[in-house]
């Protein structure tokens, strides 16, 4: 059994700041995570570090709370925030009444704006729809979430807090009507492990209510889908959003190499169970194409989709209810964190904490919003002349991870899981989606002897059919072309599929 | 423009083209055969997929949709193509082995086996039916062979690891042109005194000659040596290419490689011409027939859009599987995604149905309705459609 203080249930971004802050306010604490980090909608998103203009007309303390986290967080965060900036674009037949209102909006919630010509703005980005109208900066950053929650999770790690990752919560402990505890079981070994802790906090989004259930109590939830998809090129250096009020498609953020254009905004019952229809990558893909034209023409290399766990409310429309954030103390042991969003994350931890100390009775400033993440000067942000150095093993050949960089990996995460490798080498990220190099992967993987063959293969089972969902709504053009080669490999040279 | 006339043209250089070119050159037409670079053929294992499912080939053809091209083709023809292409690949110093009427199972190279029909001679041994006693040999860093998936699969086997100084198949097969490093590899090989019988590796011994750097390896250690096919680009793949365009050139039949064709002319239900672009001045390449075998969306015959499919050379009319929401399961693994029936569909003399040209045919993995990883019948298809086609073609010359 293990004993701590704080047990923080959810390792996305919100869990991870919690962690962290927890770490630097000195008070001992376990982060469980049923996956890797940033697993649910924190790494489903766009990856956008909002100035919070695009909830300034309907949600002004919201955009406040972004505007003022987005300036700290271009502070503490410097390796994980590309300061792009963001344009909101106004396309012929958008309304210039609701522009007025964007810019009054902004400036009342202390958002730096400018109105850009039409030809200023092509000159910023050339790619842009020539026949925009006009154009607003406002200070939106690209930012990536999975570098966030790990950085995040150094420091706890640094400062003695237990992270334990593909670990799952199958029961809370109660005595006398007081969560007390939790037992989680390792994903990978099914063993059973169980967790002592004055507080718990609940932090795991979409699936949040699912773990104040267990405690006993509940957390009302609208749960509402957002499915993005990945150009194969970085179209703009800027933020694009579309100048009108929220709808679906009205975003493209670049991101390394890509570019990500989203959202749809449905409601759903079951987060588990959510899948990219086609029809709304045709519906993301075609607003896109009206602020970038060229994105019409480029090559869609996946979709996905996220839950965002939005707080109850009355309407029944997902956009117009609030991104704002709730802490609820369930007064029986156990707090959970609920709604808000990625750019907000650092506060939501600092007010979560706030709450959970002064029931414990200890007395620490949040010191997040001050001190820069530890561990970011390690990060190298994996340039290309760091990539090309070892040009004979490169594994991975759209995004240049060689075998060394893998290996190196596989023996200190001692991991199972793919998804590790690929979010700390960005291995299988590029056009072919680990069509050829995951194979590789898990063949390193069980040659260090991390995984009997018979396993590695079993893995790559799943992989690929976790693949096929984020590729498979988007296959048409080269991106079909190449799913058709990377079909005769797995179903036709090495005989996977299932006999008929 | 550069006028040149010929018998027939032939667009698309892979297995199905250079097969209906190679038949037709062989009866002594003037052949041209087009195609815009080296084909999907060699991205394959290289062995003769005829049709997988149960021992014998022949016995699932009548199981086969009526619209299945090898309906079209019939039984005997499809002997009478598959014992042409063994004659062919004797004369070209790549010999296959097998009966078109029997399948046999190699080894992957996650340590699976896989049926085919025939195969090259270097893969003869790779027959697990027998006892396993195997010695696999790897090579230092090869990204797509990992031994340990055939070694743990397999009793008494164990595996030895070279150092080529390479890390790419590809890279490794041109070492094993030198003779230098071949005498160097035999000799590492004999001092490792392993006591299987057998010896395997990934297919990697040489691009121009496999047959004898494999019985050198195999005379100077005492062993059976056999290939194992590797993922793309592959070296068994590469060879059948090559070895079929060489014939190709030794028959006469003009190549025109790297070129794309731009526009056709046709004239009274009649294909006339393709033009060829190029950098210098364009080509018009005329033909008194025409054959299209220019593969489905891996090697460019078709194109899909958002929502319709375009057939590249001619735009001629395209089957299509329903709407793109059902091009592909949802289940990876599943046999027969949808869009692998997506295609030209032709009639019996192997003409694209509604259109009206009558010296058009067409062959290979284009074929509407031929499901190639559904029914695991690529070359098998690619070898008889082109040779069919090509008969039409003589047909109607004579």
């Amino acid at each position: 059994m293990i004993r701590t203080d704080v047990v923080i249930i959810g390792g996305g971004a919100t869990g991870c700041g919690i962690a962290r802050d927890l770490a630097l306010r000195g008070v001992h604490h376990y982060l469980i995570e049923k996956g890797d980090f940033a697993n649910g909608a924190t790494g489903a998103c766009h990856g956008l570090l909002h100035s919070g203009a695009r909830y300034a007309v309907n949600d002004p303390e919201a955009a406040r709370e972004c505007i003022s986290e987005n300036a700290i967080l271009r502070k503490i965060a410097r390796k994980c925030v590309e300061v792009t900036g963001g344009l909101f674009v106004r396309l012929p037949g958008d309304s210039k009444k609701y522009r007025d209102t964007f810019l009054k909006s902004c400036e009342e919630v202390g958002i730096s704006t400018e109105v850009l010509s039409a030809s200023r703005a092509l000159d910023l980005v050339p790619d842009l729809n020539p026949a925009i109208e006009e154009a607003v900066t406002v200070p939106d950053c690209s930012i990536d979430p999975f570098r966030l929650c790990m950085l995040n999770a150094f420091t706890s790690r640094h400062k003695g807090g237990g992270i334990l990752i593909h670990h799952k919560v199958v029961d809370v402990i109660r005595e006398k009507g007081r969560c007390v505890g939790i037992r989680v079981e390792d994903c990978s070994s099914s063993h059973i492990k169980e967790i002592r802790a004055k507080i718990i906090i609940n932090a795991s989004g979409a699936w949040g209510d699912a773990v104040a259930r267990m405690g006993g109590s509940e957390v009302p939830m609208t749960l509402s889908k957002g499915s993005l998809i990945i150009s194969n090129h970085r179209l703009t250096n800027m933020v694009i959003n579309r100048l009108r009020p929220p709808s679906d498609g009205d975003i493209i953020v670049p991101n390394e190499a890509v570019c990500l254009a989203g959202t749809t905004s449905i409601t759903v019952d079951d987060p588990d169970a959510v899948e990219v229809d086609p029809r709304e990558v045709d519906i993301v893909a075609a607003q896109a194409e009206q602020m970038i034209p060229r994105f019409g023409a480029t090559r869609i290399i996946r979709a996905y989709t996220g839950v965002r766990p939005l707080l109850k409310a009355e309407s029944s429309d997902s956009r117009s209810i609030s991104r704002g954030y709730r802490i609820i103390d369930h007064k029986n042991g156990m707090y959970s964190i609920m709604g808000g969003k990625l750019s907000t994350y650092r506060l939501m931890a600092e007010k979560t904490v706030d709450a959970v100390l002064g029931e414990l009775g200890i007395k620490a400033h949040c010191r997040t919003a001050e001190i820069p993440l530890e561990g970011q000067e390690e990060l190298s942000g994996y340039p290309l002349s760091k990539r090309l150095k070892n040009i004979d093993n490169i594994v991975c050949e759209c995004e240049l991870v060689d075998r060394d960089h893998v290996e190196r990996v596989v023996n200190s995460l001692g991991t199972q899981y793919i998804g590790d490798i690929q979010h700390r080498t960005r291995l299988g990220m590029g056009p072919c989606q680990g069509g050829f190099c995951t194979y590789r992967a898990l063949g390193i993987m069980q040659e260090t002897g991390r995984m009997s063959p018979d396993d590695s293969i079993q893995t790559l089972r799943q992989f690929l059919q976790r693949r096929f969902r984020g590729i498979r709504p988007a296959l048409w053009g080269d991106q079909l072309r190449e799913e058709q080669l990377v079909e005769s490999i797995y179903l036709g040279i090495l005989n996977m599929g299932l006999k008929r | 423009m550069s006028v040149y006339e010929y018998d027939a043209v032939i667009i698309g250089g892979g297995a199905s083209g250079l097969t209906a070119s190679l038949y037709l050159s062989s009866r002594g037409y003037k052949t041209a055969l087009i195609s815009k670079g080296d084909p999907v053929c060699c991205l394959s294992t290289g062995g003769i997929d005829v049709l997988n499912g149960s021992d014998s080939p022949f016995d699932l053809l009548a199981h086969l949709p009526e619209d299945h091209p090898y309906s079209l083709v019939g039984r005997e023809a499809l002997i009478e193509a598959l014992s042409f292409f063994m004659e062919i690949m004797g004369h070209a110093g790549l010999p296959y082995v097998g009966e078109p009427g029997k399948n046999r199972q190699i080894i992957t190279p996650i340590g699976t086996t896989k049926s085919t029909g025939l195969v090259p001679c270097t893969m003869a041994d790779a027959d697990l039916a027998e006892d396993g006693h195997l010695h696999v040999v790897s090579f230092k860093g090869i990204k797509d062979f990992y031994p340990s998936y055939i070694t743990s699969r397999i009793k008494n086997s164990a595996f030895s690891v070279f150092d080529a100084k390479v890390a790419t198949t590809l890279g490794i097969a041109a070492r094993f042109e030198d003779d230098a490093f071949l005498d160097a590899f035999i000799s590492w090989l004999h001092d490792l005194e392993i006591p299987h019988d057998r010896v395997a590796l990934p297919a990697v011994l040489g691009i121009r000659d496999p047959v004898s750097v494999m019985e050198k390896i195999s005379s100077a250690t005492g062993r059976q040596v056999f290939e194992i096919p590797t993922l793309p680009p592959s070296i068994p793949g590469l060879r059948l290419f090559r070895a079929l365009k060489r014939l190709l050139q030794a028959k006469g039949g003009h190549l025109y490689w790297g070129r794309e064709v731009s526009s056709f002319e046709s004239q009274a239900g009649r294909i006339e011409a393709v033009t060829l672009s190029t950098t210098g001045r364009p080509s018009r390449v005329e033909g008194k027939v025409f054959i299209l075998s220019t593969g489905s969306f891996v090697s460019g015959g078709l194109f899909a859009s958002r929502d319709w499919i375009r057939e590249t050379v001619f735009g001629l009319p395209v089957f299509v599987p329903g709407e793109r929401k059902d091009w592909f399961n949802t289940d990876f693994f599943a046999a027969g995604h949808a869009i692998e029936k997506a295609g030209i569909e032709v009639d019996g003399t192997f003409r694209p149905k509604l259109t009206k040209m009558d010296n058009l045919f067409a062959c290979g993995s284009i074929l509407a309705h031929s499901e190639i990883l559904k029914y695991q019948c690529g070359h098998g298809l690619a070898i008889s459609t082109g040779m069919a086609a090509a008969k039409m073609c003589e047909g109607m010359l004579s």
